[in-house]
């Protein structure tokens, strides 16, 4: 019993020690808003009293402004609601300013992420009651930060960039456009809607393989179709059999209605025939180039054709009037250009005995002599033993192509062989920034491209290997990662830059 | 000091008995004067951290810095000067609790008792009442003051103008007018005395959130006796040690050390070790490899006795 008593009186005095009264409140108003600037420090403590004095001095500024509680007009607060169960924020009057960069609307109500919640607490733009009693900074940190929601850390690095001005969301995987979309360069109109569906469907895991393989079957309209294969092909770190598949799969059911009996896929069809023709023995006639005389065909051998059809010769004059065979008019401009490009380039055309070849295989016979007569020139001591050099003089045409030949470690980019990767728990990108001179112009609804992308993470933790960079470059897509990291409260921030060697001499 | 939360919180973990005697004196006496009341550790997640200013000023002055991370009341959008709260690294709020300083408690439960909850949200409400009256009467004594003033100015000069505000003074009682949304209103950066549940519950060491394993515990041998010997510490992974070792409090004096903390069997590469001195030569602070010797030989995790070994790293030349 007594020490439940002294706990109480314990806190009735933190009570009086940290609550205002009404005349401090009022006296509030005429608060200076400067901060104190700090001076030079000393190198060694020497126990004299002007030091101690100045540290009593440096400590009383100290205590003076982290005691200081914030203190703001009703009418200037907006009053929110914590939702534990959506772990959201509810605005429940109308937002500030800061609606323009953060929070969101759904079925009519305005809501806030903890995260932003918490800032705007500590901003005093924003009250957040909770059970009818409002929440104090420190119950903000404790409720609204968790490992489901918004770490500790994260919610750091976010209030260390609001408040340098910038600009940040959360960041969400789905809302990164894949190469084929940027290729494709779709209108904003339809990643926006795209967008809606997605957030509405926020509590659910990303949209599986699986699902995507019955889900075209059931759309019908065009339009649905066209966002149906632009979400195929989103499908974060998707290899590339999934996408064919729905395709596949559309193509079988759209087949069934009218094709009756078995219905095979047709590309197996496809493989497992051979060719027909022996194109050694079938010769083309060259008609087009410039160079060929024969302006008439001769027929062709009676037992080709069928039955008793006889066929005389075949003029092609009048076929060949029809086609452009004009020489092409070239402006100066384009001469000098296409004289640049054939500098080193020579026609295979005119060599003799690429024109003494009458199709494709004798054209192949030469070039495996030609092959076989390089060989020979080469010298044995160093060709016909187990090391062997990597290249010949006058096989390379360029530095770069030279450097890819004597290269034994092959270069690669970051983004190579990403797709097989499996996605890592312990890296993830967190959010989006946009950068502070853009938040005139910002809206929530297409805030486009942000500046840079962070990935919050530690010095108590491990550096990103190799694994870590390549996937989270690809899940950002073209917009560079920032790795912050947090140490006690101070934050560093390191990205890492895609470095090409030089391999070529101009 | 007897039926003390204090002495509940001593007793629970005998081996801290043994060690508050090495403590200073001073923060005894510390302690008694602020009324024996302990330092509150709430864990934010796994981070330790302090809220109320009073402490803030009991942690200093048994030399325990911390680092300001939230937001500063007076100027919320910069960051060259943090606010409340002030983080805790894991070895400081050991220190705290082992010494019997501090109680650490986590995230308290929301309080089921209907009945206590109803009460606070009344007393709250009260309070928001009383408040805007006393507020009001304020701002119109305020005004009052303001028009008077003025009126003896224009008494100075010749015209009839001081007529219309002496007359709008006598009007005033009645006329004035202080909206609800003109009140000010305190944003609570601590959790209030009537906020949510007041119990808090305070855990035994054992239930540290975070697990003491071979680094934390090396790490907190030479945190402990450095502090020990008066240096203050902070944390420095940007500086690629673990303490700043400063020679006096770090509002006025520069760090004079680096200090690494390694366990005496562990092995440190070459390169780590040029790398650390490279650096601790580029911003003008020696590096101290710090190692805790023996360990106790009743086998305890956290070694009570053993002297810690101290290697500084210096540049040298063969001419």
């Amino acid at each position: 019993m007594a020490d439940s008593d002294t706990s109480t009186d314990a806190h009735k005095l933190n009570v009086y020690q940290e609550l205002l009264s009404p005349s401090e409140l009022f006296e509030a108003r005429s608060r200076s808003h400067k901060i104190p600037v700090r001076g030079q420090k000393d190198f060694l403590p020497d126990g004299s009293e002007k030091q101690t004095a100045r540290l009593q001095q440096s400590l009383d500024e100290h205590w003076t402004l982290l005691a200081e509680e914030r203190v703001e007009r009703l009418g200037n607060l907006v009053k929110a609601v914590w939702i534990p169960e959506e772990t959201l924020v509810e605005l429940q009057s109308p937002a500030g300013k800061f609606w323009q960069t953060m929070g969101f609307s759904e079925r009519g109500k305005q809501y806030l992420h903890p995260e932003e919640a918490l800032y705007l607490m500590e901003c005093g733009n924003v009250q957040v009651f909770y059970r009818d009693l409002p929440l104090s900074i420190q119950e903000g940190y404790e409720r609204f930060l968790s490992c489901e929601s918004v770490t500790l850390h994260q919610y750091q690095v976010f209030g260390h960039l609001k408040r340098l001005g910038y600009v940040v969301n959360r960041f969400e995987p789905s809302s990164v456009p894949s190469t084929y979309e940027r290729q494709l360069n779709l209108p904003a109109s339809s990643r926006d809607k795209q967008k809606k569906q997605l957030k509405r469907k926020r509590s659910q895991s990303p949209v599986s393989s699986e699902k995507q393989n019955t889900s075209p079957v059931e759309k019908t309209t065009a339009e649905d179709q066209s966002d149906e294969l632009v979400k195929n092909s989103e499908s974060p770190a998707a290899t590339d059999l999934p996408p064919q598949e729905p395709m596949q799969s559309a193509e079988a059911s759209d087949r069934t209605w009218w094709i009756e009996g078995d219905v095979q896929p047709p590309p197996a069809q496809a493989q497992s025939t051979a060719p027909r023709w022996d194109f050694s023995s079938i010769s083309f006639p060259d008609l087009g180039s410039r160079r060929s005389r024969s302006v008439c065909l001769a027929s062709p051998d009676r037992s080709l054709l069928p039955g008793a059809l006889e066929v005389g010769d075949c003029d092609v004059t009048p076929w060949l009037s029809r086609l452009n065979v004009k020489q092409e008019k070239l402006s100066r401009r384009d001469r000098e250009r296409q004289r640049e490009r054939d500098r080193y380039r020579r026609d295979v055309n005119s060599d003799r005995e690429v024109r003494r070849c009458r199709n494709w295989a004798e054209y192949l016979q030469l070039l495996e002599e030609r092959r076989r007569r390089r060989q020979k020139d080469r010298p044995a001591h160093l060709w016909e033993r187990e090391v062997t050099p990597l290249t010949q003089p006058g096989q390379c045409a360029s530095h770069r192509e030279l450097l890819d030949q004597i290269s034994i470690v092959k270069s690669s980019s970051l983004s190579e062989g990403v797709s097989r990767l499996s996605p890592s728990d312990q890296w993830k990108i967190s959010f989006d920034v946009y950068q502070p001179d853009t938040v005139a112009e910002f809206k929530k609804s297409h805030p486009g491209k942000p500046y840079s992308r962070m990935c919050v993470c530690s010095f108590d933790g491990p550096v990103p290997d190799l694994h870590a960079m390549k996937q989270l470059s690809f899940q950002s897509g073209d917009v560079p990662v920032t790795f912050a990291v947090v140490d006690h409260g101070d934050i560093s921030f390191y990205c890492f830059k895609d470095f090409k060697l030089p391999t070529d001499v101009y | 000091m007897d039926g003390d939360p204090a002495e509940m919180n001593v007793s629970q973990s005998s081996s801290s008995m043994e060690v508050k005697e090495d403590v200073d004196t001073r923060s005894d006496s510390e302690n008694q004067a602020a009324g024996d009341a302990l330092v509150d550790i709430n864990f934010c997640g796994s981070t330790p951290m302090l809220w109320k200013v009073s402490d803030m000023k009991k942690c200093r002055s048994v030399g325990v810095i911390g680092a300001l991370v939230g937001s500063l009341a007076r100027q919320p959008r910069q960051n060259v000067r943090l606010g409340r709260p002030l983080e805790l690294l894991q070895e400081e709020a050991l220190l705290l609790v082992e010494t019997g300083s501090a109680a650490a408690s986590l995230h308290t439960q929301d309080c089921g008792d209907e009945e206590m909850h109803s009460e606070a949200v009344w007393q709250y409400e009260a309070g928001l009442e009383s408040s805007y009256k006393e507020q009001c009467a304020l701002a119109l004594e305020d005004k009052k003051t303001v028009l008077r003033r003025i009126i003896n100015e224009k008494e100075n000069g010749t015209d009839d103008s001081g007529n219309a505000i002496r007359d709008r003074l006598n009007a005033l009682d009645q006329a004035f007018c202080f909206p609800l949304s003109a009140m000010a209103v305190q944003l609570c950066t601590a959790r209030a005395g009537f906020s949510h549940c007041p119990e808090e519950r305070s855990f035994l060491s054992t239930d540290w959130p975070v697990p003491r394993d071979e680094r934390l515990n090396t790490r907190f041998c030479v945190y402990r006796d450095l502090r020990s010997k008066g240096f203050y510490l902070t944390s420095a992974g940007k500086f690629g040690g673990d303490f700043l070792v400063y020679p006096g409090d770090p509002l006025r004096f520069h760090a004079h050390f680096i200090a690494l903390c390694i366990s005496m069997d562990e092995e440190l590469p070459l390169c780590d070790i040029l790398s650390i001195a490279r650096l601790g030569s580029n911003v003008k602070k020696t590096v101290l490899l710090c190692s805790p010797q023996s360990r106790n030989e009743t086998g305890k995790d956290e070694s009570v006795e053993g002297d810690v070994v101290y290697s500084s790293l210096q540049w040298s030349s063969m001419v």
